[in-house]
């Protein structure tokens, strides 16, 4: 039977795995996870249900975030070897199902949220929606090199979600995970981008290696790396966890910045040679995953 | 004859129309099922909670 040619987005409504494709999966677990230890942490308990609302509200919002990122950048996701084959670019959805289901999915995940928690988780939901779609996506990543430093905080507000979905309100230490993430957030992309730069530079988003180089992108991977310890520190230096997670951040944080000292004396400009840039990106990936699970870990063994 | 009217490949686009549209009403049909279960029991915890 003779292949045919499946491409044409108007002859087909698009597969469900293109519309699942669409909200980033493989990307989301890191968001539920953060969120879900925002929840953890926090010295209340809500009846699981809501929690676990709580929590699927964040994903569908993180996959919303997805969609409406892949509808904006479907141009440029077509010039990048990583993101060509996405339904989009590929041609398998169109643009305009796309953006209907990223902007249905997000008034979906912020209401359902605000009826099964609180209103003010559903505005912070709402809030780190509209800083990614707008603020980093649409403005920033197109624009500057400082793109990952200030479009980070969409990726630190799982947390403070979590949290105030417990609580109903704001505290030190959901601001203290939303700092974690927020410099932990440059180290870790500014590491992937030197070893895909060439996809940046054909796609012409002004990441960090492709506007200042290779030496300055390492030299700021090292700096941030500084205040992102400081800050994992910093709920055991306020009092606001035990020694089981202050020990455990000062080991974790000391590796992290071990490993941004030997990216930063990696003088290699080929991808092949950056060894040391693609451990410090999967050593990232397993640090923010240990320091939240120690968090909460901290805080239960507290209770 | 250009491909697209092809009857062979009409009715295999047909044929993949179809497929897609059952697939979709499933799942549509499974998600609607699961928030409505979701909904009662956020309903039940609320309400036991006095909000």
């Amino acid at each position: 039977m003779p292949a045919i040619e499946l491409t044409n987005p108007a002859a087909l409504p698009a597969d469900w795995r293109d519309i699942l494709a669409l909200t980033k999966p493989r990307v989301m677990y890191l968001v539920v996870f953060t969120g879900l230890c925002g929840l953890l942490v926090a010295p209340v308990t809500i009846p699981p249900v809501l929690g676990f609302t709580a929590i699927l509200c964040i994903a569908l919002g993180a996959g919303a975030c997805g969609a409406l990122n892949q509808w904006y950048e479907a141009d440029l996701d077509a010039k990048m070897r990583r993101t060509a084959k996405r339904p989009l670019p590929a041609g398998r959805m169109d643009r305009q199902s796309a953006l209907h289901f990223g902007v249905g999915l997000s008034f979906f995940s912020i209401i359902l949220m605000g009826l099964a928690t609180n209103w003010l988780a559903a505005m912070l939901l709402a809030a780190s929606i509209l800083f990614y779609v707008f603020i980093y996506t649409m403005w920033l990543k197109p624009r500057t090199a400082q793109n990952i430093v200030i479009g980070g905080a969409a990726g630190a507000f799982p947390p403070l979600i979590g949290w105030v979905a417990a609580t109903g309100h704001v505290s030190a230490l959901p601001l203290i995970l939303f700092a974690i993430i927020f410099l932990w957030t440059p180290p870790h992309f500014w590491a992937l981008s030197l070893f895909v730069r060439s996809d940046y530079a054909a796609a012409g988003i002004p990441m960090l290696p492709v506007v200042a180089g290779t030496t300055a992108t390492r030299r700021q991977i090292f700096f941030y790396s500084l205040p992102m310890a400081a800050a994992a520190l910093a709920p055991w230096l306020l009092g606001l966890s035990g020694p089981v997670y202050g020990g455990s951040a000062a080991i974790l944080s000391l590796v992290f910045i071990v490993l941004a000292a030997r990216v930063l004396s990696n003088p290699s400009t080929e991808p092949a040679d950056m060894g040391p840039e693609k451990k410090l990106f999967a050593y990232s990936v397993f640090y923010l995953f240990a320091i939240f699970t120690v968090l909460v870990a901290d805080a239960w063994l507290a209770r | 004859m250009s491909p697209r009217h092809d009857p062979v490949i009409e009715e295999r686009l047909e044929e993949e129309r179809l497929r897609r549209q059952r697939d979709r009403a499933r799942i549509l049909a499974l998600l609607l099922g699961a928030f409505v279960v979701l909904m009662f029991f956020i309903t039940i915890a609320k309400t036991g909670m006095n909000w």
